[in-house]
C-alpha cells in the first residue's frame, strides 16, 4: 500500500533546497514540486518513525527546525496528501482508503487547472472535488477529452503516476589556502591546475560534468577576486580545464597578492551520445574549449557565436547566440521541423515580405536550392549622400561607394515596434551604379544610409 | 545477366551547375575566391556553407566564418539554406591581423570542414600570413577559403576562382519594380591541385599533381534575391 506524505510550506521559501534535505533525511525517494512543496515516499518508514501520526508530526518538527514554517499531509495519494497538507493544521493524516471521502469537500483549486479548464468547470457550477468526481466519466471524457478524465481521477484521490526522485546537485569545490601570498601568476596558476584536478576527479566520481567554474581569491588587505569560465562543451578532462583557467587567469590576473583560492564547478549531467557513423567529426570539445576561449580574447566575447534571426522585421534583426556543437540533442529532422526555431518570422519589408519568406522557407527545407544572391551587410550602415531627381535616387555618395545611379526599385516601405519606445521606419531602395556595384539603400525618415552590398 | 553499373554523380548533383564548381575545393589546401563588389563571391560562399552545413551524406558539418568586415547577413545565409547553428561566426570588426589570427586558430581546430575567412576588401594579406595559414591548413580535412575582392601577386592558393558580374535582372517593364537576381560567371584562374572530376575532390587522390587542370573554365550562374 502506498502511503505519500507531503511538505508544503506558507510561503516561498527562501532556501528551497533546505525543504528538499528534510525531505531526503527521512525517506530515499523524494520529489520536488516546486513552490516550496515536496512528496516523499512514506511506506515502510514506521519501523523507523512510528506510526503515521508520529512521522508527521515528526516531519512537522524537522522542518521548523530548519527554519521553515511548514504543514505536513499524509495520504494514500499525492493529491490527498496534498489537501492534508493545505486545509489541515500542523500535520494531518487522512486514513488509508479515505482519500476520496477527504478529497470531496477541498476546492478545485487543488487540482492546478488550466484556465480553460477552470472556467468551463466554474460554468459548470463545480467548486468542489467531489463534485467533479460525482460526474459521469464518459460525459466528462466528451467534453473534455482524456485531461477531465484525468482530473476526475485525480479528484477520487486515485493517483498512479509514481513520484519522480529528485535530489539535490552536489556542490563541487575546493579550495587551499596559502601559508604564504602569491604575487606572481605563476603559483597561482599551478594553485589553479591542482584545485581543476581535484574537482574533476570528484565531477567524474558522481557522473557529473562542469559547464562552467567559478573562482573566488581572497587578497592580502581583504580584497577579493572574482572570475568564471564557461567552456564551450561540459567537460571534467583536468588538463583542459587547467589551460582554461590558465588563460582565463592570463586574460585577467589578479590585482593583488593571492592569500586562498576556490574553485567552484556547477555540474550537468552528460548523457552519453554516440555519433553516427555516417555523420561527420566534430570538432574535439577540448581542442574548441580551447580553441573558442582564444577567440574570445581575440575579439570579446561579444563578437564569437552563432548567428540567429530574431522574429523581428527591424532589418538585419539578428543575435549572436553562444556556438555549442556539442551535444546535438534532436536529430536534423526534428530541429528542421520543430516550430521554435529562430529562423521564423523573418521578413525584410512588409510589400515584399511575404513573397520572399516563402520562397527562403521552401529552400531550406528543399533539398535543392536556387543559388541565392547574398547581402553584405555594412554595420553600423554608412551614411550617405544620395541625390533624388523625381523622387527617385539618382547619385550617391558616401564613404564606402559613390557614384551615378542607372537603375533602381523602391521604396520598400516598412516600419515597426511603434507600441514600443524604439519604433524604427525605413524606406529601401535597391540600385545599381553606373560601375555594376547594386545596393541598397536605406531612409530612415532623416537620413539616408548605405546599408549594404549585394555579391 | 551482367547487370550495367554506371557511374552517376549522387541524387540532386547538379554537374554542371554550381555542385560541379563547389566540389573542386580540395580539402587540406588554401583556396581563393576573388572578385570586386556584386561579382556573386560572397554568394558563392554562403551557397558552400549551405551545402557543408546540411549535407545529408556527411551528417552536416560546422564551417567556421571569420567575418573581416562583419559583413555577414545571417537572413542571407538562412535564404541561402545554411543551417545557422552549425555555423560558428567570428567578428573581427575590420582588424586585418585579428581576422588572420582567428583564422588561424580555426584550421588548427579539427572538426571544421570549412573555414571561411572573408577579407573582402580588407588587405592585402601579408606573405607571411599566408604562408602560415597554408601551412596550417596543409594535412587536414579543412577546406580553407579566403574571399577577398584582389587577387595578391604571389598568393600560393591551390584553388582561385574568380567572380565577374554579367548582369543584374529586375522584375517589371517601365518602371522597374524589384531586384529579381544577378547573374555572374566564375572562372578557374588557377588550380594546382585536382582535376576536374564529376565526382569532386575525392577523385583527385590518386590523381595528385601539380598541374592546371581546369584553368579558364568558367561557369555562369544565376543567383536570384
Amino acid at each position: 500500500m502506498t502511503r505519500i506524505a507531503c511538505l508544503a510550506t506558507m510561503s516561498e521559501p527562501a532556501r528551497p533546497t533546505a525543504l528538499l534535505q528534510v525531505a531526503l533525511a527521512h525517506s530515499p525517494c523524494v520529489e520536488d514540486a516546486g513552490a516550496g512543496r515536496v512528496y516523499l515516499d512514506a511506506s515502510g518508514l514506521q519501523r523507523l518513525f512510528g506510526d503515521e501520526p508520529h512521522m508527521a508530526a515528526r516531519l512537522h518538527e524537522a522542518a521548523a527546525a530548519a527554519g521553515l514554517e511548514t504543514r505536513v499531509g499524509i495520504a494514500g495519494s499525492r493529491i490527498a496528501a496534498l489537501a492534508a497538507a493545505r486545509l489541515g493544521a500542523g500535520a494531518t493524516v487522512v486514513e488509508p482508503g479515505g482519500d476520496a471521502a477527504y478529497l470531496a469537500a477541498a476546492p478545485l483549486s487543488l487540482l492546478e487547472l488550466s484556465e480553460d479548464v477552470a472556467a468551463r468547470l466554474s460554468r459548470w457550477g463545480l467548486r468542489t472535488l467531489g463534485e467533479l468526481a460525482a460526474l459521469p466519466t464518459a460525459g466528462l471524457f466528451e467534453r473534455l477529452g482524456g485531461e477531465g478524465v484525468r482530473l476526475q481521477r485525480l479528484a477520487r484521490g486515485e493517483d498512479p503516476r509514481p513520484l519522480a526522485s529528485s535530489r539535490p546537485v552536489p556542490l563541487f569545490e575546493e579550495s587551499v589556502d596559502c601559508e604564504w601570498g602569491m604575487e606572481t601568476l605563476e603559483p597561482v596558476v599551478e594553485r589553479m591546475r591542482e584545485l581543476a584536478v581535484r574537482v574533476c576527479a570528484s565531477l567524474s566520481g558522481r557522473g557529473f560534468a562542469a559547464d562552467a567554474f567559478e573562482w573566488v581569491y581572497r587578497l592580502d588587505g581583504g580584497g577579493v577576486h572574482e572570475g568564471a569560465l564557461a567552456p564551450a562543451a561540459p567537460m571534467t578532462d583536468p588538463v583542459a580545464v587547467a589551460g582554461l583557467l590558465r588563460l582565463a587567469l592570463e586574460a585577467r590576473p589578479p590585482r593583488g597578492i593571492v592569500q586562498s583560492l576556490t574553485l567552484r564547478a556547477r555540474p550537468v549531467r552528460v548523457t552519453p551520445a554516440q555519433e553516427s557513423l555516417t555523420d561527420r567529426s566534430r570538432p574535439s570539445p577540448r581542442v574548441l574549449a580551447a580553441t573558442l576561449n582564444r577567440l574570445v580574447a581575440l575579439v570579446g566575447a561579444d563578437g564569437i557565436g552563432a548567428p540567429a534571426l530574431l522574429d523581428s522585421h527591424r532589418p538585419d534583426a539578428g543575435a549572436l547566440i553562444s556556438y555549442h556543437p556539442h551535444p546535438d540533442p534532436l536529430p536534423r529532422r526534428e530541429r528542421e521541423s520543430g516550430t521554435p526555431s529562430p529562423l521564423r518570422g523573418e521578413g525584410r519589408v512588409a510589400g515584399r515580405a511575404a513573397a520572399e519568406g516563402e520562397a527562403s522557407e521552401s529552400k531550406v527545407r528543399g533539398e535543392l536550392r536556387e543559388p541565392t544572391l547574398a547581402l553584405r551587410r555594412l554595420r553600423p550602415p554608412a551614411p550617405a549622400a544620395v541625390t533624388l531627381a523625381s523622387g527617385r535616387p539618382v547619385a550617391l555618395r558616401s564613404s564606402r561607394l559613390t557614384g551615378r545611379i542607372v537603375a533602381g526599385v523602391g521604396p520598400w516601405r516598412s516600419s515597426g515596434e511603434w507600441w514600443s519606445r524604439h519604433p524604427w521606419l525605413q524606406d529601401e531602395w535597391d540600385v545599381e551604379l553606373a560601375d555594376g556595384t547594386l545596393c541598397r539603400l536605406a531612409h530612415d525618415g532623416s537620413a539616408w544610409h548605405l546599408a549594404g552590398i549585394y555579391d | 545477366m551482367a547487370i550495367p553499373i554506371e557511374s552517376l554523380p549522387p541524387p540532386g548533383w547538379d554537374r554542371e551547375g554550381i555542385d560541379g564548381l563547389l566540389g573542386l575545393f580540395p580539402p587540406g589546401r588554401l583556396s581563393e575566391i576573388v572578385g570586386p563588389r556584386s561579382s556573386g563571391g560572397s554568394s558563392l560562399l554562403l551557397a558552400f556553407i549551405a551545402r557543408i552545413t546540411t549535407s545529408r551524406s556527411q551528417g552536416g558539418g560546422q564551417v567556421a566564418f571569420v567575418d573581416g568586415m562583419d559583413a555577414l547577413d545571417p537572413a542571407s545565409a538562412a535564404a541561402a539554406g545554411a543551417d545557422l547553428s552549425a555555423l560558428l561566426w567570428v567578428k573581427c570588426a575590420g582588424r586585418l591581423r585579428v581576422a588572420l589570427s582567428a583564422a588561424d586558430l580555426l584550421v588548427r581546430c579539427p572538426g571544421f570542414p570549412l573555414v571561411v575567412l572573408d577579407l573582402d576588401e580588407l588587405g592585402p594579406v601579408p606573405a607571411s600570413a599566408q604562408i602560415r595559414l597554408q601551412r596550417a591548413v596543409e594535412g587536414s580535412d579543412t577546406i580553407l577559403i579566403v574571399r577577398s575582392a584582389r587577387h595578391r601577386e604571389g598568393s600560393g592558393a591551390s584553388l582561385v576562382l574568380t567572380t565577374r558580374r554579367l548582369a543584374p535582372r529586375w522584375m517589371g517593364l517601365r518602371p522597374l519594380t524589384r531586384l529579381a537576381g544577378l547573374r555572374s560567371e566564375a572562372s578557374i584562374a588557377r588550380s594546382r591541385l585536382y582535376p576536374l572530376s564529376p565526382l569532386g575532390r575525392g577523385q583527385g587522390e590518386g590523381q595528385q599533381g601539380e598541374g592546371q587542370q581546369g584553368e579558364g573554365q568558367t561557369w555562369t550562374i544565376d543567383w536570384t534575391l
